[in-house]
């Protein structure tokens, strides 16, 4: 009776007086999660530009006469050695800290180098900018730039870098570069190298194969000629780090390892450093790319994950030191009693230093400063042309004010480039104080330095003060600029952020209010249509969603979010199991629910074990079953083999449903053309794999035709699927229209998808086929569909949760590390689709059809089918791939592919 | 973690089965305190002797637990068993023996599926931990109840104890596995304690409910008796 009064409201009223509403909140919370996360998700826009040899005519600086870039070389020939996530009290002596702790003091030769001959070595406390992950970190190392997480321009998802960067420079003038080690360089550097020799970084617990190989090129390379570049990245102490921590026995054996190669290498260094010989005038550098925490954790911005080292050495007699105006130094003794001194500076001012040193053009779009400590290794090279009458200290402060003209020069150009050509630039503010900075110094050089340093017979006491004011100029606006950078750079934008907050609180007013409205007009239905589990089950419901939705207040449990959903998951559906045992009805289905959920929380840890893999991100394998099975044989056959048969069991399950009845012929089509693209994609897998020798056909074809057939399929069934939606009748009976419509839609989207997200997709799309099987079977076992009122109070709880969400992130931004936010925003609108707008969906289509006939208690079913889109979407590895601009990934293959 | 409190708009047929003795509240009183005791002994004899807690050594003092609880529980509760005719105290002590590994099956399961770590090492930790919750919740049942389907369904999926026994039987099963849920969040939290540590938390929560629900069952008991005197009266 009451039904049928409903089913006519429904009818008088049309399915948008119910659905509107629902529209309504999607909409503001896509919205707000757009406005949120465009605060949130620093973005920086990647100019193309190149630094030529030839700009430097332009700048108002003294260009040197002697056929050399734009500065003079200092050193000719570098060895740079990367040890990856080098915490800065790995090198300093211990007793800089309060504390002495078992694993400082193990690089024994570099500290012992730096007091033996503290003016042409010297250990630096290197200041990192987070975000302080390898990727990040290589590409700011050698950009000289501040690279965020969302780099805009960024070739969708290969990594190479597209900015100007010194190893750029240097092969765009003539020098060779060889690498060994992390193969994230030759990711970055696709052809930039005379010859490298690339060690995966994939498997984390395996902390000796890229240092092996390292060490077994890196000695005999010293002796060759045919490099002027030789850069080694060991990552033993990141992966011990990851595995064991830092306060471990692999760890120190680790650094002691690194302690005997320095020392080896600069041994060959110095016999080989004699006048004539090749390492004459040879640069040393030993870094890390960023800190780690004892944990060895790293990505944020805590003082210990931001201060690495950088130890340099020139092996050339040492001359003079800086002027002391310059010197950061600080000196202690060490155990042994020698005096030991550590300098300070930003690990942004390396680039440019480095390309000082050289002689190379200086990145484009660098913006630090050199560094005068590090850039006085190269001091003596500089005497040739000095007149008598100025110290060596003089020439060199003349050389490094004539740098740091080049210097300021280039980085403004850079700010008017980047301001002109980025849609959200500096503001206008920022750029005339800039510009008046800039001025200052400018004029103060046009007018008295460089006249004074033109004329040849002024003494030192006229020219020194006049230089050093000059230097202080510059300083002046290279600080300024590189602050501003900061901010714009590594801060969010907090208004941003609170508009989307704000309208993300006006959606959850609007949602009370129409549950307000919608409670008027049905109270009695759901009055009368309580039972006691409906009653106990949306309390059990609300209760299920409060918890998370409080969850997300802690950074723990978003941190650990994925085993959380899983946690109320299986809770869920061991009261279901409990529900149906009650009911004596659907045991097996609340049984299978409770497996899949299990089979869901194994899933989701091999992905988080994997997420700890930090340094080895952008992988061929891709799929975690391979990285599993990566040992034996057999395995990976069986890594291979078991994603196709898993395929050809889906597409046997869908030939098996075509059969029903209610499938009408464009369903009918749509899912055929789905089975072909499996096919297609079984083939393209065998093509693509080296496993099975066999040639089927040309391995271009299979690599770039099937991807394209099967897009083209994918976009046939869409039209197809749009045409049915408009032209067909709805003859058949809603139940079985709405089943034949979702399999079709389904299956037209699951080949692209599958295609997209490689060998674990047919698993994941699997497993979600059998939950939504699942799912619809305890759809049915309680007979009732859903009313308006209830689905608005779902998606209420739901906005709730994503408003603490987000207002958990932005308080645990203002004291925590920025990583992980970073992590959670970046699935966070990810989330949203998956959480949010499938089950969304669904809910729609039952408000579609049976238009709220009865009973509210569908609440359950749909929190269930909200934590299991929860938990698939952490299986499906998106968390994991969220970390290393895995967006990107995605599109990159579609891009690729096509 | 499975059974919650609910209710059931089927009407449930009342069992068949002669229902057990009516227990006394001083009765229900000395064995939730005998109950009690032993769980404090079990504590005692872990930390003076062995000078080990839940903390430095998990699966241990879990054995020790469920080794004194075993005998004391069946031993009690065989006293209150069905069908008094049919079965001897003998065949209950049996029956309620029977029910540990069942109910140590179900519960790692329930563990499992919730999140436990399944590696090796934290086998014995699990397997110990299931074995105390089973004797916190299925073998008091299975002594009183046996195989009745029927029973264990109304007094553990519909929460419809009948009687002052069953009152026993369900609410501290109930209070420890409610315990145990919540005992389990902590855990992801990162305070970096010792005691977070699967199932160490887990086991603190399930012994905390499971005291409450001592407790709170005699006062139903109590609260069930005095109608009963009144009718005989």
């Amino acid at each position: 009776m009451k039904q049928s009064e409903t089913t006519s409201l429904v009818a008088e009223r049309g399915k948008w007086g119910y659905t509107w509403p629902l529209w309504t909140t999607l909409l503001l919370h896509l919205l707000a999660v757009f406005l949120f996360t465009a605060g949130f998700l620093l973005t920086r826009t990647e100019l193309p530009h190149r630094s030529h040899c030839s700009d430097v005519s332009h700048s108002p600086c003294l260009s040197s006469n002697n056929g050399s870039c734009w500065t003079k070389p200092a050193a000719n020939r570098l060895v740079l050695v990367v040890l990856d996530a080098l915490r800065f009290d790995f090198v300093a002596p211990s007793t800089f800290f309060a504390e002495s702790k078992p694993w400082m003091d193990r690089l024994q030769v570099l500290k012992n180098v730096a007091s033996a001959r503290p003016l042409s070595a010297r250990i630096f406390k290197a200041i990192a900018d987070p975000p302080t992950t390898s990727l990040q970190r290589l590409k700011g190392l050698t950009t000289g730039g501040l690279p965020t997480f969302v780099d805009v321009g960024n070739s969708f998802g290969a990594p190479a870098i597209v900015e100007d960067n010194f190893i750029n420079q240097l092969v765009l003038n003539g020098k060779k570069v060889v690498m060994m080690g992390d193969d994230t360089w030759t990711q970055l550097f696709p052809h930039h190298f005379e010859r490298s020799y690339p060690y995966p970084s994939f498997n984390v617990k395996d902390l000796h194969t890229v240092d092996n190989g390292c060490i077994d090129h890196l000695l005999p390379s010293l002796y060759e000629e045919d490099w002027d570049v030789l850069i080694a990245h060991f990552l033993g102490v990141d992966h011990a780090g990851h595995i064991f921590g830092v306060d471990s026995a692999p760890m120190i054996e680790k650094l002691e390892q690194y302690n005997t190669i320095l020392e080896r290498v600069i041994e060959v260094l110095e016999n080989q450093s004699g006048p004539g010989k090749s390492h004459e005038n040879t640069l040393l550098v030993v870094m890390g790319d960023h800190g780690q925490t004892l944990n060895g954790d790293h990505g944020g911005g805590s003082a210990e994950e931001v201060e690495t080292a950088i130890f340099a050495m020139s092996f050339k007699k040492p001359i003079s030191s800086v002027p002391p105006e310059f010197d950061s130094c600080s000196c202690q003794l060490d155990l042994d009693g020698k005096n030991v001194c550590v300098s300070s500076m930003q690990q942004l001012d390396f680039a440019v230093t480095v390309s000082a040193l050289l002689g190379i053009p200086f990145p484009y779009g660098s913006i630090g400063h050199i560094n005068p400590e590090l850039y006085a290794l190269g001091a003596d090279s500089w005497n040739l042309d000095a007149s008598q009458k100025l110290s060596e200290s003089d020439i060199w402060m003349q050389n490094y004010a004539n740098a740091l003209c080049i210097n300021s020069w280039q980085v403004k150009r850079y700010v008017d480039a980047y301001s002109a050509s980025s849609a959200v630039g500096f503001s206008n503010d920022d750029l005339s104080r800039i510009a008046s900075v800039y001025a200052q110094a400018e004029n103060h050089w046009s007018h008295s330095t460089k006249k004074l340093l033109l004329d040849i017979q002024n003494d030192s006491d006229t020219l020194v003060p006049a230089l050093k004011r000059q230097i202080d100029a510059y300083f002046k606006f290279l600080t300024t600029v590189s602050e501003l950078a900061r901010s714009k750079w590594t801060e969010f934008d907090l208004k941003m952020m609170g508009t989307g907050i704000g309208i993300m609180l006006i959606s959850l007013i609007f949602q009370f209010l129409t549950i307000l409205r919608a409670n008027k007009q049905h109270g009695e239905t759901l009055s009368s249509s309580g039972n006691s589990w409906v009653i106990t089950g949306s309390v059990f419901t609300f209760f299920l969603l409060g918890i998370r939705a409080c969850s997300f207040l802690s950074n723990s449990y978003i941190l650990e979010e994925g085993k959380v959903a899983n946690f109320l998951l299986s809770t869920s559906g061991i009261v279901a199991l409990r529900q149906s045992v009650i009911k004596g009805k659907a045991l097996i289905e609340s049984i299978g629910f409770l497996i899949l959920s299990t089979f869901c929380r194994f899933v989701i840890e091999v992905g988080l074990s994997k997420q700890a893999a930090t340094s080895a991100f952008m992988k061929d394998y891709t799929s975690w079953i391979v990285n599993i099975a990566s040992g034996l044989v057999v395995w990976d056959y069986a890594a291979e083999v078991v994603p196709m048969l898993a395929l050809i069991l889906l597409a046997a399950w869908l030939y098996n449903v075509t059969s029903g009845s209610f499938f009408d012929w464009p369903w009918k089509y749509v899912i055929l053309g789905t089975i072909l693209s499996y096919v297609l994609i079984i083939v393209h897998w065998i093509t693509d794999s080296n496993k099975f020798g066999v040639a089927l056909m040309a391995e271009s074809i299979g690599r770039n035709y099937i991807p394209r057939i099967v897009y083209a399929i994918a976009l046939g069934q869409l039209l197809l699927l749009g045409f049915g939606q408009l032209f067909m009748k709805n003859c058949l009976d809603y139940k079985a229209n709405l089943v034949a419509k979702t399999t079709a839609m389904l299956s037209a989207w699951s080949s692209t998808v599958i295609l997209l997200s490689g060998k674990q997709g047919p698993m994941v799309a699997f497993a979600s086929i059998v939950g939504g099987a699942l799912s619809f079977c305890t759809l049915s076992l309680y007979k009732i569909s859903i009313t308006c009122c209830i689905i608005l109070q779902i998606h209420f709880w739901h906005g709730f949760t994503y408003a603490t969400n987000i207002c958990g992130l932005a308080m645990i931004l203002t004291f925590r590390s920025q990583f992980h936010e970073h992590q959670t925003s970046c699935s966070l609108a990810k989330k949203y689709v998956f959480s949010h707008f499938f089950p969304g969906y669904f809910i729609m289509k039952f408000v579609d059809i049976e238009g709220g006939k009865q009973g509210p208690h569908r609440s359950f079913s749909i929190l269930q089918w909200s934590l299991s889109a929860t938990c698939l979407f952490f299986c499906s590895g998106h968390w994991y791939a969220c970390n290393f601009q895995g967006v990107h990934l995605m599109a990159s293959a579609m891009v690729l592919h096509l | 973690m499975d059974r919650r409190k609910s209710s059931e708009k089927t009407t449930w047929k009342a069992s068949t089965m002669v229902p057990s003795p009516p227990i006394s509240a001083s009765e229900a009183f000395i064995v939730n305190t005998l109950c009690v005791l032993v769980l404090v002994f079990a504590f005692w004899v872990a930390n003076s002797l062995y000078s080990i807690n839940l903390v430095t050594d998990p699966s241990l003092t879990l054995f020790f637990i469920w080794i004194t609880e075993l005998p004391i529980v069946t031993l009690l509760y065989s006293r209150y068993r069905r069908n008094r005719q049919r079965c001897t105290y003998l065949g209950a002590v049996g029956r309620g023996v029977l029910g540990v590994p069942v109910g140590a099956l179900l519960n790692f399961l329930g563990a499992v599926a919730l999140g436990a770590p399944v590696t090796l090492q934290y086998l014995p930790k699990t397997v110990n931990w299931a074995l105390m919750m089973s004797m916190f919740t299925t073998v008091p049942a299975s002594c009183v109840l046996g195989s009745s389907w029927a029973d264990w369904r109304r007094i553990f999926a519909q929460t419809k104890p009948n009687g002052s026994i069953e009152y026993l039987l369900c609410l501290p099963a109930h209070g420890a596995v409610i315990g145990a849920w919540f005992g389990a969040w902590p855990m992801p939290l990162d305070w970096e304690r010792p005691w977070q540590e699967w199932p160490i938390s887990v086991s603190y929560g399930a012994i905390a409910g499971y005291l409450v629900a001592l407790v709170a069952s005699l006062g139903f008991v109590l609260a069930c008796g005095r109608p009963q005197n009144i009718k005989r009266e």
